[in-house]
């Protein structure tokens, strides 16, 4: 914590109506998908219908069946790249680290239009059909410096001895990855999990350039259906999203600090 | 020692190679290509896409210099908006702090398209934007800003001011109480102390801030797709538009090398500003 003694009302006063310029459509959202009046504010009752409906619905299930599959596969893909290379820049100090973790951290620095331009060009011209490999590359190379960023942070704070007293007491490399290394940094490895997995689950402009015919996100289904109708019933979706976005944040600050996990 | 860090950073390497580099570099190649009828690639090795963005004074002007004034306002709307966020975080702490953490990240967090959702029920016709404002005697007739580039600015700002919060704090939390309490020591006041030793030590947050978002600004797609309208024609959304809509790739890969290399020069001549000031400050003080 730090104390600048100047212009706290002044300060807080603009912090309080940024936080509500921040919250301001999430809170709207939300109460749009209880209320019983379709749009008519303020609410008047609460209703979960909108949200029956939202969840009733084939496309929206089908894209959550898809944005499900697609989250789980990629954020296991992006920690199982990440937590070797995690190990590798933790452990060791050699000529180049910091370059090697610029690149490492480079698919942050790249616009996302490129990244996901340069991808669906790449797939066009080497002559691939229509199958889910694009996807599943662009979202698991978006979200792998978030995995490596969170476990790099979890590794640091491992004390090495313990991996050394495994390995004295004659466990193998694997071995002691699995019984030491993995138990000890679980919540680093739970959290880089959730928020790999909700990046994923949330991601629209990746998704937009790569996904295959019949293979469409929740995101990218949502975006269709705004598109002609913003009624109730997207409301819900849109508030479900919500839900779920808050529940990781609250894992992932409870089991690694927010602050850690997404600096700019 | 290369052979023991090698192997496991290889799997991440590899992949970005193959994923990330490759792909980045065909961009560039097919830039240089041309498209037949029937949206067939041909390799060659012409300008023609190039010619066609940058010799079109209307692409120059409703798309060039429209991303790049639309991505400075945003962005400098962002910063004004995030500085005083991030000084007031930075004094928080406990709970307090966790909480306001959580709210600038949730827009990070929560899809666009999620958002975008709270955004048009706000800004449409009768929506409540436009109820208070006329509530409030701001104006008196609804003011239009879905499909208008009021809106497209304001959620650029949405987006992107969280960015510079969290920067800018990585910055301020560097710099040591001491430094302001020794001013203050010697007489300096609160202001001063701020303008002289505060506010220059956050430049580098700042700088990397501005980089972000001006770029996230410059490229943005998703949201002249689902905010703007035919007059918001930003060079994501052209991009976006040819490569998706028009199978052009050759012509899209083209306006992606030119996004990428006038991101850079733009960033290029910030850098030399931030620097200039910096040394000015240190002139100054000197």
């Amino acid at each position: 914590m730090i104390r600048f003694d100047f212009g706290t009302a002044a300060l807080r006063l603009i912090t309080l109506l940024m936080m509500t310029f921040l919250v301001f459509p999430i809170a709207v959202t939300l109460v749009v998908a209880v209320n019983p009046r379709e749009f008519i504010l303020p609410p008047n009752g609460f209703t979960l219908d909108w949200f029956r409906a939202a969840w009733s619905s084939k496309t929206f299930l089908r894209g959550m069946g898809v944005s499900l599959v697609l989250g789980i596969a990629a954020a296991f893909l992006a920690n199982v790249l990440a937590l070797p290379a995690a190990m590798a820049l933790v452990r060791n100090n050699f000529p180049g680290k910091a370059a090697l973790n610029i690149i490492l951290m480079s698919p942050l620095l790249i616009p996302t239009t490129i990244f996901s331009l340069a991808l669906y060009i790449y797939f066009v011209r080497i002559g691939y059909g229509s199958g889910l490999l694009p996807l599943l590359v662009g979202h698991t190379i978006h979200i792998m410096p978030y995995a490596l960023r969170i476990l790099t942070a979890s590794l640091h704070n491992l004390d090495p001895s313990y991996e050394e007293a495994a390995r004295i007491v004659g466990a193998g490399r694997i071995r002691t990855l699995f019984s030491i290394t993995l138990p000890v940094i679980r919540t680093g490895l739970v959290s880089s999990f959730a928020l790999c997995f909700i990046l994923s689950w949330n991601d629209f402009p990746i998704s937009v350039f790569l996904a295959p015919p019949g293979w469409t996100p929740l995101p990218v289904e949502l975006f269709s259906y705004i598109k002609f109708q913003y009624d109730a019933v997207a409301a819900a979706l849109a508030g479900s999203l919500i839900l779920l976005s808050a529940l990781a944040i609250v894992i992932i600050d409870r089991l690694a600090g927010l602050r850690r996990v997404l600096r700019s | 020692m290369i052979r023991r860090v090698l192997p496991p950073l290889a799997p991440a390497l590899i992949a970005l190679l193959v994923f990330v580099a490759f792909p980045m570099l065909w961009v560039v190649r097919t830039s240089f290509n041309e498209l037949e009828a029937g949206a067939y690639i041909v390799d060659a090795l012409t300008l023609d896409n190039y010619t066609r963005f940058l010799g079109d004074s209307w692409y120059l002007i409703n798309t060039l210099w429209f991303s790049i004034r639309i991505a400075l306002i945003a962005t400098a709307i962002s910063v004004v908006c995030a500085y005083p966020v991030a000084l007031y975080i930075a004094r928080t702490a406990g709970l307090q702090r966790n909480i306001l953490l959580a709210l600038i990240m949730a827009p990070l967090l929560i899809g666009l398209v999620t958002l975008v959702y709270g955004w048009i029920v706000i800004f449409r016709g009768g929506g409540l934007l436009n109820s208070l404002m006329i509530a409030l005697h701001v104006y008196d007739q609804p003011v239009r800003y879905m499909w208008d580039i009021k809106g497209v600015v304001i959620l650029l700002v949405y987006i992107g001011a969280p960015y510079v919060v969290l920067s800018l704090l990585d910055s301020i939390e560097r710099i040591s109480p001491f430094l302001v309490e020794a001013a203050r020591n010697v007489g300096a006041s609160r202001w001063t102390a701020f303008w002289k030793i505060v506010f220059p030590l956050t430049m580098p947050g700042l700088y990397a801030g501005i980089v972000i978002v001006f770029a996230l600004n410059f490229s943005a797609f998703a949201v002249p797709l689902m905010i703007g309208d035919s007059n918001t024609q930003m060079i994501g959304l052209v991009v976006y538009r040819e490569a998706l809509l028009n199978n052009d790739l050759p012509f899209a890969s083209a306006l992606s090398v030119i996004m990428v290399a006038v991101n850079a020069m733009i960033l290029m001549g910030m850098a030399v500003f931030f620097g200039r000031l910096i040394l000015n400050r240190l002139e100054v003080k000197r």
